[in-house]
C-alpha cells in the first residue's frame, strides 16, 4: 500500500434514514480509503450499505430521509460533507465520476445519447486556457469517448435514444459519460450486475483498460468475488453497515480471517463442484434495531460474550490485512 | 413519425364513426317523432306523413343513417326549436366565444400550474410546497361558480379593477366577425381598443375556470417531478456536473410534464361542456350555456349538435395530445412508429 496520503478517505461514516417506523441506522462507522492510481473493491451482500456509502461520497443521498450522523469523507484532504455548493460542483466536474448498476435507469429516456453526453462535456470541460470548448471540440470529445468504449459507429449512437440501445450498449454509453471528462476517481456501483453474463466480461475488460489508460483510481462495488479478483488490488469486506475486513485482494481471498468473510467465501459456488454450499445461517439484521456490539454476532459461529457488548476495532491479521473481530485480539502482555 | 400520425388519424376516424352512430341513435331512436317536432302540434297528420317521407323517416335505419350523415357532412343540422335559427348558425356564433374563453383558461392553468408544480416538487416539503398544497386543495374543493361570483364581487364590484360581464361592453361596436375570437377579430380590424377591452373581460371568467385545473395539474406535475428526481439518471446528471438550471428545466421537466399534458387535454375538452356555470355568471355568450339551454328546452337538433361538437372536441384534443406527447417522449414515437 502506498504511503502517500489517500485520494479518498472515509472515516467512521455513520448514515441513517428517517422513516415512518423510526430511524434506520444503516452505515455504522464505515472507514475506507483509496489512494491515487489504486483500484479498491468494496464487497458485501445486497443491503449491506455499499451503495449508501458511494452515494454519500457523491453527496447525492436524498436528505431527508437520509442523514449523516457522524464521520467525515475527505477528498484530497477536504471534507466533502462540508463543501459548499460551488465547490461540490467543481469536485463533481473535475474529480469524481460514477457508473451505476442499472444501465436501463442510468440514461435519461427522453433525450438522445448525444444531447446528454454533450451537456456533460460542455458543462464540465474547459480548454487549458479555461475557456469553454467550441462546438466542434465538444462533438469530437463525445465521439472519442464513445469510441474508447468500443462502441461501433459512435456518430450514429449520438443521435439515438437510450431505448434504441441494448443493455450492454447503454452501459458502454454510461462508461463513456463517466470517463469523458477525465475524472480522477471512478465510483463503480456494480457496473455489470444487470448485464448478460456474456457481456459482463467484455465490459469489465474494457473498463479496466480505459481506467488504466486514464490513470484514474477506482472504487469498485460488487458482490462478485470474480470481479474483485480480476480488477482490484485491495478490498474491503462490508457487513451490515461497517467494514469487517480489509487487505490485499489475493491475500485476503486466499486466507479470509473474519468469520463473515470466511462464510462469504464458503458460499461462493465452485466449478470443481462440491455441491452447493450451506451459506451463512441467519440474515442481515434489521437496521431499525441492529444487534448491539458486533452486528455479525447473532450469526457468528465463534461468538464470545464481549461481541454483544462493544463492536470490535480492527486487529492486524496479516501483512496489510486487518479484521474487526475479537478472535484476533492480541493477548494482553 | 408520419406513419404514427396517420395511424392515429385513422383511429380518430373510427372514433368519429362510432360517435356518429351514437348520436344518430340519440336523434332517431329515442321516443318522439322528429317530423312532428319540426312541424309543431298544429300540423295535420298528412303533413307530418309527408315530412316523414321527405326526411326518410320511413326507410330502414341504415338508409336513414346514410341520409342523416350526408346532411351532417354538408353542415345541415336542422333548425333549433328554441332559437328558431339553423343550428349551424348558432354554433358558429357560440363556439368561438367558448373556445376563446377556455383556451385562455388553459393557458393560465398551464403557466401557473407548471411553475408552481415544478417549484413545489423541486423544493419538496418546503414552506412553498406546503402553501401550494393548501391552496390547491382549496381550489379543488371550491366549485368554479363560487370562485366566479367571488371574483366578480371583489374585482368588479369592490375594487372596480375589472369589467363585469360579457365579452365587450354593449355600447362598444364589435369588429366584423372573422374568426369569432374577439381579441383576434379586434386585431384583424386594426382596433387595438377592442382587443384590450376583450382581454380585460376575459380575465376573470378564464381565471375562475382555470383555478381547479391549476390546482390539479400543479399537483400532478409536482408528484411527477418528485418521482423523476429519484431516478438514477437525474442523480447521474448531477454527478456528471451538468448545470443545475439545465437539469431542472431540461432533464427534469421534460420527462415529468408528460402525464400533465394528457390531463390538460382532458381538462380542455371537459371545459367545453362544463363552463356553463361560469358563462352564466359572466353572461358569456358561449357554447356551454347554449348546450345547457338546449338540454333544458328539449331542443333535439341543438342537443345532437352539442353532443357532436363535444365528441369532436374530445377526439381532436386527444389526437393533439398524442402528437404532443410523441414529440416529448421518444419512447412512444419509436415504439409505435416502428423507428
Amino acid at each position: 500500500m502506498p504511503n502517500r496520503s489517500p485520494l479518498l478517505e472515509v472515516r467512521s461514516l455513520h448514515v441513517g434514514f428517517r422513516i415512518f417506523e423510526g430511524h434506520l441506522r444503516v452505515l455504522d462507522g464505515v472507514t475506507l480509503s483509496v489512494h491515487e492510481g489504486e483500484r479498491v473493491g468494496l464487497v458485501g451482500e445486497t443491503g449491506c450499505g455499499k451503495t449508501t456509502t458511494v452515494k454519500s461520497v457523491l453527496r447525492v443521498l436524498p436528505m431527508p430521509p437520509a442523514k449523516v450522523t457522524g464521520g467525515e469523507i475527505l477528498y484530497r484532504g477536504r471534507d466533502v460533507l462540508k463543501m459548499h455548493r460551488h465547490a461540490l460542483h467543481i469536485l463533481r466536474r473535475q474529480e469524481l465520476t460514477a457508473i451505476f448498476q442499472d444501465p436501463l435507469q442510468s440514461l435519461n429516456p427522453v433525450f438522445t445519447i448525444g444531447s446528454q453526453l454533450r451537456d456533460i462535456v460542455r458543462d464540465s470541460m474547459r480548454t487549458p486556457e479555461g475557456k469553454p470548448l467550441s462546438r466542434r471540440e465538444i462533438e469530437a470529445r463525445c465521439i472519442q469517448a464513445l469510441e474508447e468504449t468500443g462502441m461501433p459507429d459512435p456518430a450514429r449512437i449520438m443521435s439515438n435514444y437510450p431505448i434504441q440501445l441494448s443493455g450492454g450498449m447503454r452501459q458502454r454509453v454510461c462508461i463513456a459519460e463517466a470517463l469523458s471528462t477525465n475524472a480522477r476517481l471512478l465510483l463503480a456501483d456494480e457496473p455489470t450486475t444487470n448485464l448478460d453474463v456474456t457481456i459482463q466480461d467484455q465490459i469489465l475488460r474494457k473498463l479496466d483498460r480505459l481506467v488504466d489508460q486514464k490513470g484514474a483510481s477506482v472504487l469498485m462495488i460488487t458482490h462478485s468475488m470474480g470481479v474483485v479478483r480480476d480488477l482490484t488490488q485491495r478490498i474491503y469486506i462490508m457487513y451490515a453497515g461497517s467494514v469487517v475486513e480489509t487487505g490485499p485482494t489475493r491475500q485476503l481471498l486466499a486466507s479470509p480471517r473474519h468469520p463473515y468473510t470466511e462464510g462469504l467465501m464458503a458460499s461462493v459456488p465452485r466449478l470443481t463442484g462440491r455441491g452447493v454450499s450451506e451459506g451463512i445461517p441467519g440474515r442481515i439484521p434489521n437496521y431499525l434495531a441492529p444487534p448491539p456490539g458486533c452486528r455479525f454476532h447473532p450469526r457468528c459461529p465463534h461468538r464470545m460474550p464481549e461481541c454483544s457488548v462493544e463492536a470490535p476495532p480492527m486487529f492486524d491479521v496479516g501483512a496489510d490485512q486487518r479484521a474487526a473481530c475479537y478472535l484476533y485480539r492480541r493477548p494482553s502482555p | 413519425m408520419a406513419k404514427y400520425i396517420s395511424l392515429r388519424l385513422l383511429q380518430s376516424v373510427f372514433v368519429l364513426f362510432g360517435l356518429s352512430l351514437l348520436i344518430f341513435f340519440i336523434a332517431r331512436v329515442v321516443p318522439g317523432d322528429p317530423a312532428r317536432q319540426a312541424l309543431g302540434l298544429l300540423a295535420s297528420q298528412e303533413q307530418v306523413e309527408r315530412v316523414r317521407e321527405q326526411m326518410h323517416l320511413n326507410d330502414p335505419f341504415p338508409v336513414q343513417y346514410y341520409y342523416w350523415l350526408r346532411s351532417l357532412l354538408r353542415g345541415d343540422l336542422g333548425v333549433s326549436s328554441y332559437t328558431r335559427r339553423p343550428v349551424t348558425t348558432d354554433l358558429r356564433q357560440y363556439i368561438p366565444a367558448t373556445l376563446e374563453l377556455i383556451l385562455f383558461a388553459t393557458l393560465i392553468s398551464f403557466i401557473i400550474g407548471q411553475v408552481t408544480g415544478v417549484l413545489a416538487g423541486y423544493f419538496r416539503n418546503s414552506w412553498f410546497d406546503g402553501a401550494s398544497r393548501l391552496v390547491s386543495y382549496l381550489g379543488i374543493a371550491t366549485p368554479s361558480f363560487v370562485i366566479a361570483i367571488l371574483l366578480l364581487f371583489v374585482f368588479s364590484q369592490l375594487l372596480k379593477l375589472a369589467p363585469g360581464i360579457g365579452r365587450i361592453p354593449i355600447m362598444m361596436k364589435a369588429p366584423p366577425t372573422r374568426t369569432g375570437f374577439m381579441m383576434i377579430d379586434g386585431l384583424l380590424a386594426g382596433r387595438l381598443d377592442v382587443t384590450l377591452t376583450a382581454l380585460k373581460h376575459i380575465l376573470l371568467p378564464a381565471f375562475s375556470l382555470a383555478v381547479i385545473h391549476i390546482a390539479q395539474e400543479g399537483r400532478i406535475t409536482r408528484t411527477s417531478i418528485v418521482e423523476t428526481m429519484q431516478k438514477d439518471y437525474i442523480t447521474l446528471h448531477k454527478v456528471h456536473g451538468i448545470r443545475t438550471g439545465r437539469i431542472l428545466f431540461k432533464y427534469l421537466l421534460r420527462p415529468s410534464i408528460i402525464p400533465t399534458v394528457t390531463v390538460m387535454g382532458l381538462d380542455f375538452a371537459f371545459l367545453m361542456s362544463n363552463a356553463f356555470l361560469v358563462e352564466t355568471v359572466y353572461m358569456w355568450p358561449g357554447f356551454s350555456r347554449y348546450a345547457m339551454t338546449a338540454m333544458l328546452n328539449k331542443d333535439l337538433n341543438a342537443i345532437v349538435a352539442v353532443v357532436l361538437v363535444i365528441g369532436l372536441t374530445f377526439a381532436l384534443v386527444n389526437l393533439l395530445v398524442d402528437i404532443i406527447i410523441m414529440f416529448l417522449d421518444p419512447t412512444v414515437r419509436l415504439r409505435q412508429g416502428g423507428a
